[in-house]
């Protein structure tokens, strides 16, 4: 009963990540490319509740000036934090024209609540945006992992014979291959300065279509031992077609296999996005993910002055853990059913 | 001893394998290959036309994958145009490093994490048992790019171990102690990020099967006659989980080398690892697949390796052979 | 070796002719796969509204025989003459409109159905795959089949899990019935249930035949319930039928040393031994 209700919660919790990131247009108070060099590299806005006129119900922040060789407050003008106030126009899930934001602050005070980068940019809205493309890579290459491991893996396991040996050898070879350098090198052959999008797209096509091996040998492991199950032999006698006997009794199985496996591939998806990105591989400027995000680190004085620029490692150890503690917990409430 | 040529065709069959995945990529566009090279401004036309006579472009393709096989067994691995050098020679060095580095954490890894797995599961402590379970999830789940930034940033931060590179400057007029210290100290870091990764996946593993072990009716049966939990433990239980714990290895390595590529460009340790990527940002293609290769075959091997260690330690392999006469 | 033609009134429902099944064993590339013979060279035939009892020893090919006939696996040479047609010859799309004539039940009724699947969603199967009626008129066969195998209709929602062992085999006869077979092939049925389920069962076996007319196969490896059940008998033995005949007969004077052995093996029965000792 406790493991349900762990998972439950992770589930939940996962769930929520995922629709605040949904909605990163609602929940960023800037733009996140929108740049401002006045304020490179400032540290997190402070929010205050007590100031010269004494405590305030309603937290509230002053605006940042450039001082001798960092950020001090400008004290002389207290600016109140708003719920829902009117910020820069963003189009929420890509359809509707919004401006209204869930907090924010007026000018000139800038509410950035992670710092600002390089180029003054909202180092909280850049989380959020950055969340979109990470966890969208880790899904979207999860799917396609999982749709050709189950393709390949039914086909080897329901036909058998040669085609078996020759998929299943191609899976151990994939499998002898140090996965990490497969990608970096598959990546090499691809162009390298492509749009975004296609980057993306390109991105996790690769990640994806490289991990089929362990799946699929699962799946075939799973339609082998179906296709010889007396229902499924009775099911052909009465006249069943392959396709029949697959969608019917067969590939149900399957899914006791791709659920578990979806949840641990998804976290190691994002990281291998991560760090494509963190290299220059992967999804480039000026779209923010959180591996290109964390390659400014690579600079000694950035990684030694500026820690909230670390902030994308704290969502990325986040979302990873709450997606392996689903796998592992998953994974018990499966071996005891 | 079946066993061991079986598994010896084997590997080679995935040696023959990778080196066609490998000949496949060089053959992707070879026009757009050469095409790059002649946009950069520093090769001269008649250094690409021999290339291209070279490399033997206008061959069928089984003649191509030949010859291409030809060259590697020679030696030739192609021209790496950013260091203006042969790739043999360059891989050569870059790939003792990442030996030392990956060989070191290997050894480390499995020194730690199989005793830490045994006691774990055999010792009655539990809350000794569940802080470490729980650490090594923890371990596991985070990414290894946020373990190597984050021990980046403390160790510049605090000083506390050399950072940057495999030496320092003046390496070579320190006596053999000084180098062996200095290497120490910058091996420090990319050696504990390493750890922080490994432990956690091999841990767990060799837990579970020990407890598998532990539990089955046999285990029972011996602690019922009086065996002492000593002997128990050595004797008869740890013999049987070896198995799939070796087993483990192949997957252990090809995470290993993963996580190396990314330390290794990270504390800036001069191997494999920076050098395919910088390959890869300038297009030098022949670098990547070499070092593709090269980092497929170290697989492979460690694989191998991980085989005979298994017919040494399971005698049911041994005489599997016999017994299937 | 002769076959004896059971003297019949019109011609038999089933003729097997020659039957031979091999197995490879699986073996590595470089050694030799061995050939098994399954079923060797078999010749049977078999009326309308009889019983044909097949008996023997473990791995002597009875299962491989019926799963050959009910063309479940392909057979490697010979002849399957069902109302004279040979179905040995068909693909699978000419067999389809064969494939309602002969239906198996097997051993284990739980491996037989799908445990995700209802009650009512297994006896119909037969006649979704066939697409025979509507939805509504499956539902109402269903409840009749039910009903005549003792079932309630009221249990057509239940999963399978909920049934007793002698309800899942009565279900699994009533989802070979929905396609109103002529022949149905009893592969070792009756094991694995308790005495008095088998005696249910073969009760019911028993009103079912003289109902619908049915012809059946009966494996088993259980004399006494094939010579309460079968008319005649067949004795297997690596592959080959080694006796033939009316089970009266072959059970109280066995000629063969393998029937005999089955025989005295299962108490209750007593052997008289032809006159010279040993077999003809």
């Amino acid at each position: 009963m406790r493991n349900k209700t762990a998972m439950c919660v992770l589930m939940i919790a996962l769930v929520l990540v995922h629709l605040a990131l949904l909605f990163a247009g609602f929940f960023a108070p800037y733009d996140p490319a929108a740049q401002n060099r006045d304020l490179s590299y400032a540290p997190p806005t402070r929010i205050h509740f007590v100031g010269s006129t004494g405590f305030h119900w309603g937290p509230f922040t002053y605006g940042m000036v450039k001082d001798f060789d960092g950020y001090r407050e400008d004290q002389s003008q207290q600016i109140p934090l708003r719920l829902f106030a009117k910020g820069d126009s963003y189009t929420l899930l890509w359809v509707f024209h919004c401006k209204t934001h869930f907090f924010g602050a007026d000018r000139p005070a800038r509410l950035q609540l992670f710092g600002a980068d390089a180029y003054g940019r909202d180092e909280f809205s850049r989380l959020l945006y950055g969340g979109q493309i990470s966890l969208a890579a880790g899904l979207v290459a999860t799917l396609i992992t999982l749709a050709v491991a189950t393709i390949i893996g039914t086909v080897s396991g329901y036909y058998g014979k040669w085609i078996d040996e020759m998929l299943m050898g191609s899976a151990e070879l994939f499998l002898a291959l140090p996965w990490f350098y497969f990608l970096v090198g598959v990546r090499a052959f691809l162009p390298l300065h492509v749009s975004p999008k296609e980057t993306f797209l390109l991105l996790i096509i690769v990640i994806g279509v490289i991990g089929w091996a362990r799946p699929a040998r699962l799946i075939r492991g799973i339609v082998l031992s179906a296709r010889t199950r007396n229902y499924v032999v009775a099911a052909r006698a009465f006249g069943g077609s392959d396709f029949y006997l697959l969608r019917r009794h067969i590939l149900p199985e399957t899914f006791a296999v791709l659920i578990p496996q979806a949840t641990l591939l998804i976290p190691q998806y994002i990281a291998a996005e991560a760090t494509l990105s963190f290299f220059g591989l992967g999804i480039s400027e000026p779209v923010p993910s959180w591996g290109n995000m964390l390659s400014t680190l690579q600079q000694y004085n950035v990684l030694v002055s500026y820690s909230w620029l670390l902030a994308p490692a704290g969502a990325l150890v986040i979302t990873s853990v709450m997606y392996w503690r689903l796998a592992d917990r998953l994974h018990y409430w499966l071996q005891s059913h | 001893m079946r066993f061991l040529l079986r598994r010896l065709l084997r590997a080679l069959l995935m040696l023959l394998g990778v080196s066609l995945l490998c000949f496949a990529f060089t053959q992707m566009a070879p026009g757009s290959f050469f095409d790059e090279m002649r946009l950069n401004p520093q090769i001269s036309p008649e250094t690409i036309a021999t290339l291209r006579a070279h490399y033997g472009l206008n061959r069928p393709v089984p003649i191509r994958y030949a010859h291409w096989m030809l060259s590697l067994a020679k030696g030739d691995f192609g021209y790496c145009i950013a260091y203006n050098s042969p790739v043999g020679p360059l891989l050569w060095t870059r790939a003792k490093n990442t030996l030392l580095l990956t060989a070191t954490a290997t050894i480390l890894t499995w020194l730690i994490a199989v005793p830490l797995g045994v006691w774990s599961a055999s010792s009655r402590r539990r809350l000794a048992d569940r802080f470490i379970g729980a650490s090594s999830s923890l371990m596991i789940s985070v990414p290894e790019i946020v373990v190597a930034v984050a021990l980046l940033a403390v160790a510049v931060r605090w000083r506390l171990v050399l950072v940057g590179g495999m030496v320092s400057l003046g390496f070579d007029d320190l006596s053999l102690w000084g180098k062996v210290r200095d290497l120490f100290l910058h091996m420090l870091l990319p050696i504990s990020i390493l750890l922080l990764g490994g432990i956690g996946v091999v841990e767990r593993h060799v837990r579970a099967s020990v407890s598998e072990i532990l539990d089955t009716p046999y285990m029972n049966a011996a602690r019922s006659l009086g065996i002492g939990r000593m002997r128990l433990l050595f004797r008869h239980a740890l013999p049987v989980a070896a198995n799939p714990v070796i087993s483990l290895f192949g997957f252990f390595l090809a995470g290993l080398l993963g996580a190396s590529l990314l330390v290794e460009v990270v504390t800036g340790w001069p191997g494999l690892g920076p050098l395919i990527l910088e390959a890869t940002l300038s297009r030098d293609l022949y670098v990547v697949i070499a070092a593709t290769m090269l980092s497929a075959i170290l697989m492979i091997a460690g694989n191998f390796l991980a085989d005979l260690l298994l017919i040494a330690s399971d005698p049911r392999i041994r005489d599997g052979e016999a017994h299937a006469q | 070796m002769a076959t004896e033609t059971i003297k019949a009134n019109h011609s038999p429902l089933l003729r097997v002719c020659g039957l031979t099944k091999h197995y490879w064993t699986s073996g590595r590339v470089w050694r030799k796969r061995t050939l098994f013979t399954a079923v060797d060279d078999i010749s049977f035939e078999l009326s309308h509204g009889k019983t044909l009892g097949l008996v023997g020893s473990s791995g002597c090919g009875k299962s491989s025989l019926a799963r050959c006939v009910t063309r479940l696996e392909g057979a490697d040479a010979g002849e399957i003459w069902l109302e004279g047609v040979d179905i040995a010859r068909l693909n699978s799309r000419e067999l389809l409109p064969y494939r309602s004539q002969i239906q198996m039940i097997f051993q284990d009724p739980a491996t037989a159905m799908n445990p995700r699947m209802t009650a009512a969603e297994i006896v119909q199967e037969p006649l979704l795959i066939q697409r025979r009626g509507t939805s509504a008129e499956r539902q109402a066969r269903t409840a009749e089949l039910m009903r005549e195998v003792g079932l309630s209709p009221d249990w057509m929602n239940r999963r399978i899990t909920e049934f007793s062992g002698g309800q899942r085999q009565r279900m699994a006869i009533a989802r070979a019935l929905s396609l109103q077979p002529k022949l149905l092939v009893l592969d070792e049925a009756f094991t694995g249930l308790d005495l008095s389920t088998q005696a249910q069962i073969a009760n019911l076996l028993l009103d079912l035949q003289a109902t619908h007319s049915l012809t059946y196969i009966l494996i088993s490896h259980d004399l006494s319930l094939v010579a309460r059940i079968a008319d005649e008998i067949a004795v297997m033995s690596a592959g080959k039928i080694i006796e033939l005949g009316p089970v009266r007969q072959i059970i109280s004077t066995p000629t063969h040393p393998v029937t005999q052995s089955l025989v005295t093996s299962h108490h209750g029965f007593r052997v008289q031994h032809a006159a010279a000792g040993g077999f003809a």
